[in-house]
């Protein structure tokens, strides 16, 4: 063009300059806010070592579903049946140890179990997808119509088999099952270890306190760890971000963009699996109104972490700060008992919000302002 | 004089009940320039997105190089040498120059990684090659000035083995020195040899600045053709406005 000595016109920027112009920055700094006013409020009760493993519990919880949310709604599209799917799936997995798999293929094994599930919820996850690619219809609509669905059917159910809306009371599957284990035992015990090693980590008798984390810990740094890597890495990121920014741009260019929704749509599905079965696994019960709301959770924290709600923008580590943010608060009550809960709930309203105006700061800067 | 790159003969698209092209012949040649013109709602459009493999025709035949081909995807237009920078350029602007470079047809390392280093490279190089120096090409695409886009798109369709660029206006939307921008560009891919443009545009000095050869469209019919040197300008006003005689539009305005 022109103006060929385009190099001269872009300022260079200091390594500093650069870290405060990236996109998670805002929820970082909610986030340490957040950590330090918890510590102190709390006494420190909050990050001592039993603190620490139930706030990484719920944190957990919270970052893998919403892992799924924000890379669903990159690709431009929203999910509301995920808290459903959390409840279906429990249902499932805790049915089938109770009465023995479907169609008389026998006893249940949590291997089993959980696949036969996990087979079920993604099949539902590409039904989704495939209704709201071919239907051309909102999925905010689409997915709406699978929330009721999805809690209708498991009270159903729940009452036709087992006559009851709940389980409990199911053997405590990981003593022998190192699946089971896998899903809802304890992990990183090293960093429990290590920690009653240095002195601390003690219970009132002077032993060791606390075993380690909760499995979910580990799902959650696994499923936001390739999340993070497909996104920023891989030629399907590509197309995930693409296919929410100008669908018929990827579309013209050769971007399967409806495989990458229904694909998205299955890993949602996969992400309440991996959450019901967690908390199956470690509790060994299960509720007809397991997952309640979490759609909504899960969308609330995709967006505080700098996901753009008209998609084609987004950041898993913007996301797992928010996920570490919103869990803290969630927890705050135990710690400080003084706190009403309900102003959890005020605070999200709050910092969705604000969120929101940030993004749309930050999309303005990107597409120069329109 | 060599064989056409690009041969079309008697194309027919029906949307329903509506003939957006009602049989078209058109021949492109290495390089040359050939601009298609033609009213608004002519089926210049329509024609060049069944050559890009959007739709597929009713009837008539594509021709590459004497073959007879048929397009079922934008993918196989392109794979046969076909690329399209569209009216809307077709590009994501939150996302970056390189990875708008590359949309589709990404350089995949082991587990489909992006080999993202050599990606910005390229990118920033063969955009250089056609007039821009684009120093950050992690930059996002919303920040670029639409000349420059248009240059992307163009790199871009020449980069992945364009034999023959289609622009849908591209110097619509831009500025006087833009406009000029992309002119130039156009000159310097004509000046590889090997490439055929087909020009899309409103403007008749850009037409007689770049074209080799023009093709003159009205209601999905071709209504003339020739070189550069064998239509006069009288002749080429009429042509443009559908064959209309600039004497009757100008008696038509000055009767309001
Ligand atoms: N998908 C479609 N379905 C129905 N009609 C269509 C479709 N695409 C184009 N048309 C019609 O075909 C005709 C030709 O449209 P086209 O876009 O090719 O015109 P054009 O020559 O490119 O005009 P312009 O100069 O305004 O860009 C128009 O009347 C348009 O309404
Ligand atoms: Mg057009």
């Amino acid at each position: 063009m022109a103006d060929t000595n385009e190099a001269g016109r872009l300022k260079q920027e200091t390594a500093v300059e650069k870290l405060l112009r990236r996109p998670e920055i805002g929820s970082f700094v909610v986030m340490l806010v957040i950590i330090v006013a918890l510590a102190i409020a709390s006494d420190g009760k909050s990050f001592n070592a039993l603190g620490l493993k139930n706030n990484i519990a719920i944190i957990a919880q919270y970052g893998i579903i919403a892992t799924g949310a924000a890379v669903l709604m990159i690709a431009g599209e929203f999910d509301l049946s995920i808290g459903s799917m959390i409840g279906f799936a429990g249902m499932a997995m805790s049915m089938m140890l109770k009465w023995g798999l479907p169609f008389g293929m026998g006893d249940a094994t949590p291997i089993t179990a959980f696949i036969v599930t996990l087979a079920m919820t993604l099949a539902l996850g590409w039904l989704i997808g495939t209704v709201v690619v071919r239907s051309g219809l909102s999925s905010f609509i689409v997915t709406l119509a699978f929330l009721f669905f999805l809690r209708g059917v498991t009270e159903v159910s729940f009452r036709l088999i087992n006559k009851s809306t709940q389980i409990s009371g199911l053997p405590d599957y990981k003593e022998e099952s190192w699946f089971a284990n896998l899903l809802g035992g304890d992990v990183f015990g090293w960093f429990y270890d290590l920690w009653f090693m240095l002195g601390g980590n003690l219970n009132r008798r002077g032993e060791q306190w606390v075993e380690g984390f909760d499995a979910r810990f580990l799902w959650w740094l696994v499923i936001a760890g390739v999340a993070y890597f497909v996104l920023s890495r891989t030629q399907i990121g590509n197309w995930i971000y693409a296919t929410g920014d100008n669908k018929e741009a990827a579309r013209a260019n050769g971007v399967p963009v409806n495989r990458v929704k229904i694909g998205l749509f299955m890993f949602t599905a996969f992400c309440a699996t991996m959450f019901a079965a967690c908390q199956v696994f470690d509790t060994n019960t299960s509720d007809a109104a397991k997952g309640n709301l979490m759609e909504l959770f899960a969308i609330a924290i995709a967006v505080v972490g700098g996901t753009l709600m008209t998609g084609g923008f987004g950041s898993v580590i913007g996301v797992v700060f928010g996920a570490i943010t919103v869990g803290l608060v969630a927890n705050a009550v135990f710690f400080i008992p003084a706190i009403d809960g309900a102003w959890f709930r005020v605070f999200l309203g709050g910092i969705l919000l604000a969120a929101v105006f940030a993004n749309e700061r930050i999309r303005k800067r990107i597409t120069g302002g329109i | 004089m060599a064989d056409p790159y690009l041969r079309v003969e008697g194309l027919v698209k029906r949307f329903g009940p509506f003939t957006a092209l009602g049989g078209v012949d058109l021949e492109v040649f290495p390089g040359e320039v050939h601009c298609l013109l033609g009213d608004n709602g002519a089926g210049k459009s329509t024609l060049i997105k069944t050559l890009a493999g959007v739709h597929e025709p009713t009837e008539g035949k594509i021709y590459i190089e004497g073959k007879s081909v048929e397009f079922r995807s934008p993918r196989d237009a392109s794979d046969a040498g076909i690329g399209t920078v569209y009216q809307d350029l077709a590009i994501n602007q939150l996302l970056s120059v390189t990875r708008n470079f590359f949309m589709g047809r990404e350089l995949k390392g082991p587990l489909g990684t992006l080999r993202m280093d050599e990606m910005n490279k390229i990118a920033h190089d063969e955009m250089l090659k056609i007039g821009i120096d684009f120093s950050d090409p992690t930059q996002a695409v919303g920040t670029m000035s639409g000349g420059q886009r248009q240059t992307l798109a163009i790199a871009r369709a020449i980069y992945f083995g364009a034999k023959v660029l289609i622009l849908d206006e591209p110097t619509s939307a831009l500025g006087q020195k833009q406009q000029m921008g992309v002119l130039k560009t156009i000159k310097k891919v004509r000046a590889r040899g090997d490439i055929a443009i087909i020009f899309i545009t409103h403007n008749e000095i850009h037409s007689r600045l770049v074209g080799d050869r023009f093709t003159f469209l009205a209601l999905g019919q071709t209504i003339g053709a020739g070189t550069n040197a064998e239509i006069g300008d009288e002749e080429m006003r009429r042509l443009m406005s559908g064959g209309a005689e600039m004497g009757d539009l100008e008696q038509e305005l000055a009767a309001i």
